[in-house]
Formats: C-alpha cells, sequence, structure tokens
C-alpha cells in the first residue's frame, strides 16, 4: 500500500460536522440492535398468541383463578401519545436550535423531558394496575414483556431528555447542534417502538 | 463531581492525597463495589423477599434473589470501573477536558492503564488478548476433563450431573473466546492502524466493550458452584427453567456479553465506515477489515435476539411467567427458534474475521496480490448473507415445521457456494506464489485441510434424512470442532504470531511457533478424526457414560486431545517468553504493505504523526508502484 502523508487539520479539533456525522451513525447502528430486540418482542407476542399452546394464551376461569382477559390498548396508546408529543416537543426545540434559537430550543427540551416523565409514570401505573399477574399465562407474560421494553426506552429517554435539557439550559448548543440532531433519532425510534408495541398489543 | 480540571496547578502533597474520581477507579474499585453491591442486595433480599414468594415453579424465591444480586454484581462492577463518568458527566453538562481524555487513553501510565478503563484502542486489544487467553486457559482445562473422563468406557471419575456442567461450561466459555478471539485483540489493536485511524470512532465504548466482558465472567464462575450450567451451552428451554441456580450465571453471563457485542460492533462499524484514511476507497481497504465488519455487523442484530431469549428465560425462572413453559401457554420451540436466529450467524461471526485474516497473510507470505479481491469480498458477503437464512437446521428433528425442511436444507447447502469462493481465493493466492514458510502461512493449508473437512461434513448435517442418524451424536461434536477450532482457531493462532512484533514490540519465538503447530494441527486431526469414528457409530454426544465398542475411538481422541493441549501449553509459554524476553522486532518485519506496518514500534499514542494518504491498493506485490 504506497501512502503519502499531510498535513492537514489539527485532528484533535475535527469540525463538529465530522463528528457529528460519525456520532450519528454510531447511534444509528446501536438502534439497529434495538429494532432487532424490538422485532423480536413482536413475533415472541405473535408467536405465542398463533400456537395459544394447551389454550393457554388467555385461560378460562378455574375453581382457583379467574379468567384472563385482555387489557384494553388504551392505555398502551396514551403511554404512544405522551412519546409523541415529547418527540414534536423535541423536534420544536432542534428546529429552535438549527435556527439558532436558544430559547425555543430551551422550551422545546423542558417540555420533550416533562413528557417523557409522565408517559413513563403512566407506563408504571398501566403496568401497576394490570388485572393479571406474570403467572396468567401467554398472553399476560407477552404483555409485561412489551411494557417492560417501553418502560426501558423511557427510563432511557428521561435520561437523555434530562440532559438535553440541561445542556439547552446551559447553553452547550450555542455553536453546533449535533447532540440535539441525534436524541431527535432517538425520539423517532421510541416513539415508533412504543407504537408497534401498542399496535401488537391491540391483536388480542 | 470533582474533575482533572479543578485540581490545583502546583502538584502539592494535598493534591496528590485528594486524587479524582476518575484516577482513582480501576479493576479493584469495580472488583469491591461489584462484591459489596451483590452481597448487599442478597442480603436485603433474603430479608424483606416473601417467603411465600414461590408461587409457582422450581426455584422462585432463590431465583430472584440470584439474579437481583447478579443484576447488582454488574452495576456495582460497572459503576466501580468508572463506565458511567462519561454519561453523567453529558448529562451535567461538564464534558470530559482534553486532559481528562488524555487520562482515559491511557497517557504515561504504564502498566497501570490495562487495570483501568481505558480508552486507547491498542490498550483495549492487549487486554482482550489476555481475557482471551485466560477464557481458552480454562475452557481447555475443561475439555480436558471431559477427555480425560471419556478415556475409558463406562463412565470415569466424574458424576454424571457434574460431567453435564464440565460440559456446558466448556462449550458457552469456547463460544465466547472464539466470538473475541480475533475481532477482540485484532479488531481492536490492529483494525484503526490499518485503516489509518488514531482511534477508534468511539473510544469510551471500546473500553465499556471490554469491561462489560470481564463484568460478564464471575457470574458464570459462580455459576458452576451453584448448580452449573447442566442444560449444554444452548441452554434449552425449558429444561433451562428447571435446571438449579446455575442458569442465572448463564443467563447473566449472555446478557453482559451480548450488550459488549452490540456495543463493539455499532464501534467498529462506524470507525470502518467513517474513519478510514483518505485515499482508502472501499477497493483499497485490507479483506480482514472486510471480514472484521463482517463478522460485527452480523452480531448486530443477531445477539439482541439472544439476550432476549435469555432475559425470558429469566423471567419464567424468577417470576414464572410462561415464554417457554407449554403448560402455561409458553412453547419450547420459541425459545429453538430465538436461540438459532443468534446461534448460525455466530458461527459466520467467529469463522469470517480468522478466515479473512488469513487472507490477509496469503499475500504477505506468497509476494503475490490477493487471487480476486472481488470474489473475497463476494464470498463474504454471501455468506453473510445466508447465514441469517439457516437457522432452522439445527431444529430438523426437533418436529417444528417439518415443511420448511426442504427450504432450510437448500440455504444451508448454498452457503458451500460462497464458501467455496473463500477457498479458490486462497488456493489462487498460494497458487505458484514464492512462499515464505512461516507458522502464519503453514496455517493458510491448515485451514484450507481442517475447513474442507469441517465443510464437507457439514453438508451431511444440512442434508435432512442423514441429519436424522447423525444428529445428536459425537459426529455433530467432531463437525463444529473442525469448523470452530480447525478453521477459526487455526486463523486466530495464526493472526496472533503475525501481529504480535507490531502488538509487543517482539518478535515471536520461530521455534515454539512451529512445535505449537504441529503439536495442536497433528493433535486436533488425531482427535476429532477420531471422534467422527465413534459418532459416526452411534455414540451419544453430552453422555459420560459410553458402551465398550466406542472405546478404541474414545482413546484415540483423548490422546489427540492431550497433544492439543501439550501444543497450547507450548503457545502460552512462548507468549510469555517473547513478551518477556523476545527478539526485538524492526517495524515492519514481514515487509508487508498495509498501513500497521508504517508505525514505528512502540506505536505512539495516536498512531500517525500526521494521516496518511493513501494511493494504492494493500497487496500491490509484483508491481511497480506509481
Amino acid at each position: 500500500m504506497s501512502v503519502e502523508t499531510h498535513t492537514g487539520a489539527n485532528p484533535h479539533h475535527e469540525h463538529p460536522d465530522v463528528v457529528g456525522s460519525r456520532n450519528r451513525l454510531g447511534v444509528i447502528l446501536l438502534l439497529v440492535a434495538d429494532v432487532a430486540m424490538a422485532l423480536s418482542v413482536l413475533f415472541v407476542y405473535f408467536y405465542l398468541r398463533q400456537q395459544n399452546v394447551n389454550n393457554m394464551w388467555l385461560p378460562l376461569a378455574t375453581a382457583d383463578t379467574p379468567a384472563v382477559h385482555p387489557i384494553s390498548t388504551r392505555g398502551t396508546w396514551i403511554v404512544t401519545a405522551l412519546a409523541a408529543l415529547g418527540l414534536l416537543s423535541h423536534f420544536y426545540g432542534l428546529k429552535g436550535a438549527r435556527a439558532k434559537a436558544q430559547s425555543q430550543l430551551t422550551l422545546g427540551a423542558t417540555f420533550a423531558m416533562a413528557f417523557s416523565a409522565a408517559a413513563l409514570v403512566y407506563q408504571f401505573s398501566q403496568i401497576g394496575n394490570a388485572p393479571f399477574t406474570t403467572t396468567s399465562g401467554a398472553y399476560a407474560s407477552t404483555y409485561f414483556l412489551i411494557a417492560g421494553l417501553n418502560t426501558l426506552h423511557l427510563v432511557l429517554t428521561l435520561f437523555i431528555s434530562i440532559g438535553n435539557w440541561n445542556r439547552s439550559r446551559l447553553g452547550l448548543y450555542v455553536s453546533d447542534h449535533w447532540h440535539v440532531d441525534i436524541v431527535n433519532i432517538w425520539w423517532i425510534w421510541m416513539t415508533v417502538s412504543s407504537a408497534l408495541g401498542a399496535f401488537a398489543l391491540s391483536f388480542t | 463531581m470533582t474533575t482533572l480540571m479543578d485540581r490545583p496547578a502546583s502538584a502539592s502533597g494535598e493534591a496528590s492525597s485528594k486524587r479524582p474520581l476518575i484516577e482513582r477507579l480501576n479493576i479493584f474499585t469495580a472488583l469491591g463495589l461489584g462484591a459489596v453491591s451483590a452481597i448487599v442486595v442478597w442480603q436485603l433480599a433474603l430479608k424483606y423477599l416473601p417467603q411465600n414468594a414461590d408461587t409457582a415453579f422450581f426455584f422462585n424465591r432463590e431465583d430472584k434473589i440470584s439474579l437481583l444480586s447478579l443484576i447488582a454484581w454488574f452495576v456495582g462492577f460497572m459503576v466501580g470501573i468508572g463506565a458511567l463518568i462519561g454519561p453523567f458527566r453529558w448529562l451535567m453538562g461538564k464534558d470530559l477536558s482534553h486532559e481528562e481524555n488524555m487520562f482515559l487513553a491511557g497517557k504515561d501510565q504504564g502498566v497501570k492503564r490495562y487495570f483501568r478503563y481505558t480508552t486507547d484502542h491498542k490498550v483495549v486489544g492487549i487486554q482482550y488478548v489476555v481475557i482471551t487467553i485466560i477464557i481458552f486457559f480454562v475452557a481447555g482445562v475443561l475439555a480436558m476433563l471431559i477427555r480425560t473422563n471419556l478415556g475409558k468406557a463406562g463412565g470415569g471419575w466424574i458424576q454424571p450431573q457434574t460431567y453435564n456442567a464440565i460440559v456446558g461450561w466448556h462449550g458457552i466459555m469456547m463460544i465466547v473466546a472464539t466470538i473475541i478471539m480475533v475481532t477482540g485483540p485484532f479488531g481492536n489493536f490492529i483494525m484503526p492502524i490499518m485503516i489509518g485511524a488514531r482511534d477508534m470512532a468511539f473510544p469510551r465504548l471500546n473500553a465499556l466493550s471490554f469491561w462489560l466482558i470481564v463484568a460478564a465472567i464471575p457470574p458464570v464462575f459462580i455459576s458452576f458452584f451453584t448448580g452449573g450450567i447442566t442444560t449444554g451451552w444452548t441452554a434449552y428451554n425449558p429444561l433451562a427453567s428447571q435446571a438449579g441456580l446455575g442458569m442465572n450465571g448463564y443467563i447473566a453471563f449472555i446478557c453482559i456479553f451480548a450488550i459488549s457485542t452490540m456495543v463493539s460492533g455499532a464501534n467498529i462499524t462506524t470507525t470502518v465506515v467513517k474513519m478510514r484514511a483518505k485515499g482508502m476507497t472501499w477497493n483499497r481497504t485490507p479483506i480482514f477489515i472486510y471480514g472484521v465488519v463482517a463478522s460485527v455487523a452480523l452480531a448486530l442484530p443477531a445477539f439482541p435476539v439472544f439476550f432476549l431469549s435469555q432475559i425470558m428465560s429469566g423471567l419464567d425462572r424468577a417470576f414464572a411467567t410462561s415464554f417457554y413453559n407449554s403448560a402455561a401457554g409458553g412453547s419450547g420451540w420459541l425459545y429453538e427458534n430465538l436461540f438459532w436466529i443468534m446461534g448460525h450467524p455466530e458461527v459466520y461471526v467467529i469463522l469470517i474475521p480468522a478466515v479473512a485474516a488469513l487472507m490477509e497473510m496469503a499475500p504477505v507470505f506468497t509476494r503475490r496480490p490477493l487471487f480476486s479481491f472481488n470474489l473475497a469480498i463476494l464470498g463474504i458477503a454471501g455468506i453473510s448473507g445466508l447465514s441469517i437464512l439457516v437457522w432452522a437446521h439445527h431444529m430438523y428433528i426437533s418436529g417444528w415445521a417439518p415443511l420448511l425442511n426442504a427450504p432450510f436444507m437448500l440455504t444451508t447447502e448454498l452457503i458451500s457456494i460462497p464458501t467455496g469462493m473463500l477457498f479458490l481465493v486462497l488456493v489462487g493466492t498460494l497458487w505458484r506464489g514464492r512462499v515464505w514458510m512461516t507458522m502464519p502461512l503453514m496455517s493458510i493449508y491448515a485451514l484450507l485441510w481442517n475447513f474442507m473437512i469441517g465443510g464437507i461434513t457439514g453438508i451431511y448435517l444440512s442434508d435432512v434424512p442423514a441429519d436424522s442418524f447423525l444428529h445428536g451424536s459425537m459426529y455433530v461434536t467432531a463437525h463444529f470442532h473442525y469448523t470452530l477450532m480447525g478453521a477459526g482457531l487455526t486463523g486466530a493462532l495464526a493472526s496472533l504470531v503475525y501481529w504480535f512484533p507490531k502488538m509487543t514490540g517482539r518478535m515471536f519465538d520461530t521455534r515454539l511457533s512451529w512445535i505449537s503447530f504441529w503439536l495442536v494441527q497433528i493433535g486436533f486431526n488425531v482427535a476429532f478424526i477420531g471422534m467422527f469414528m465413534v459418532g459416526l457409530a452411534g455414540q451419544p454426544r453430552r453422555v459420560e457414560a459410553y458402551a465398550e465398542i466406542f472405546s478404541r475411538g474414545n482413546m484415540v481422541t483423548t490422546m489427540g486431545a492431550y497433544t492439543i493441549m501439550a501444543g497450547m501449553l507450548v503457545l502460552l509459554h512462548g507468549v510469555i517468553s517473547s513478551w518477556r524476553s523476545g527478539v526485538p522486532a524492526p517495524m515492519n518485519p514481514w515487509q508487508a504493505k498495509t498501513l500497521e506496518w508504517t508505525v514505528p514500534n512502540p506505536i505512539p499514542l495516536e498512531n500517525f504523526a500526521v494521516l496518511p494518504v493513501v494511493t494504492s491498493d494493500p497487496y500491490g506485490y509484483g508491481k511497480v508502484q506509481q
């Protein structure tokens, strides 16, 4: 391999666009892993639903236990709606960052954080108030699996949203905003994943 | 949080006694915090988890306690090593300063950097070498226990249940070791220099991927003392849900390792896509890079599926969910599908980088260009693509979807076509080359021989009627050892000898490399041809006792195994002695043309004083350079 050398820009001070582009690809690749897991969760749901092994997808009542009824998907769609509102808020903030409007960025980040917290609280209440337990057959198991994945996503979203809000507040995105762009990718996927979960649960 | 930037300018005694947190964390704080966290959570769970938590099945309460303790271990370890400093500093809006990043890179820290959350890819590469050797050593000792026990018919000196646990432990540790044996050490140390980069795209994720593996090992060690992995490495459910507490160690091990693989996959792929030197177009990118990227790109979507399968296994055990329990609506076939959707691509995650490394060495030691670079890429791409469509050939006789047996038989047999392309590239490169007979070059011949046997015997297993007879026999064990060890490990050992001068600054002892090579290769073929014989005769695998008619073949296999062990010990001695007192290596001892050989020994922290610009392909042997 023939090589030449060059004395380009100082390697310690890469252009923010270069760093941003690299980070964006890295996040997308990490999301590939998360997408694979989310799709596997859906596969589990539909596989067990289709198999209905020993008629235990939704067990009938016995002398000791009541029948298991599917949960209303209203709650899961509300969580998704809260996530979507968070996404819209973040996108509003991102537009502010692109337009160098610091106050719009901070406002969007604040609302995004609030919506992620609200979605997380509501998701917890959904799990806590489920009318069955983990031992209530295959439907209940997969419900908790989907809800658990969504909870994990929301915890991560809250962490990221707090950081994004704090950094917006501190004015760290004045010179470049690739962090905000990347957080937007996460928000999109998190909302889509939540919607996929809610969609799957509508097939009982 | 205190940072390096907060430290007073004068290096007073007070300042040195109150070092910033980032400087105080290392493997010992990690082990300490991990152990304390696990013990505290264990005690709390014992005290507060209700006694009547045994709602349905086997070990619910104990499983909850055990899994909670393992999670606490994991979190404590990662906090103790400093993995969370970066994310929390980001959260607080106090990004790491240049000085702190230099500290994390291990600047001027000598040997201490190997025990810290060091981000320099060369340090991570060496850490991977050491951890891979340790895992191989432990798993190798277990292999010798297995073979010693199988030395005579009718059952040996190991109890059947302990034997099962040893087989399971050997299997999973060898699988993990072979997954990381090329992409870990050489993907981290060599790859960034080979593409002309100063480091990986995400140095902190790089350190994370390594320390996750360290965090994963104690759970699997502990599992041995809590009932072991009695299911074999596949941990089929519902068997695994009903096994002893040792399975929780397996679950924790796989989950942590899967995260490491995902992180590593994203990091390596981004590095190659975004950080290649100027002028290094895709057709000037060395073939080893393609192998590494194909491997991690396959692992990236495959390992989350494995991760999920183990999460559900843990939930079945601890919370009596019913993913795999058919009495409550679950399905064992669900586990088999999820497992093998990961499990078969994983074979190529192991094989492709090892074969690619040998393809990288073939031009160097024959002084010829790589025969058909494009065919090599096509072969790698073909194997990668087909490998995700073959998983159910492991389930022919499980009863799952018999109508799909024929399509899976077809896809499995098709995979021999791109595999043949890689053979053609290697043979074509060796053909009429001016061969420089070194251990890495000889490893190419060994790979061709071993992989041919592994591949051809695999065709019989891909064939449904033949598989009906051979499935579950020692024939299968011999077949996958021929591929993973005969091809994969051969490539990894050649890589070690080939890149040893660049990684350590010293030449690998030539005599020891040859002695080790012949002992391992002869021992390997003796051992596993013997195993093919008893497998064809019908000896089942994973059974500690066998009938007298299999005793001759087993004796041959055990003798071969001891020969392999002797070869491996010679290799280990070679690594240690050459590293300590080997002949200092020149910058480019093999006169190779890839970029890693253009940097001096020892390699500077940032690899290149000025970034290179590539102007030709890396295999221009025998050509006039423009």
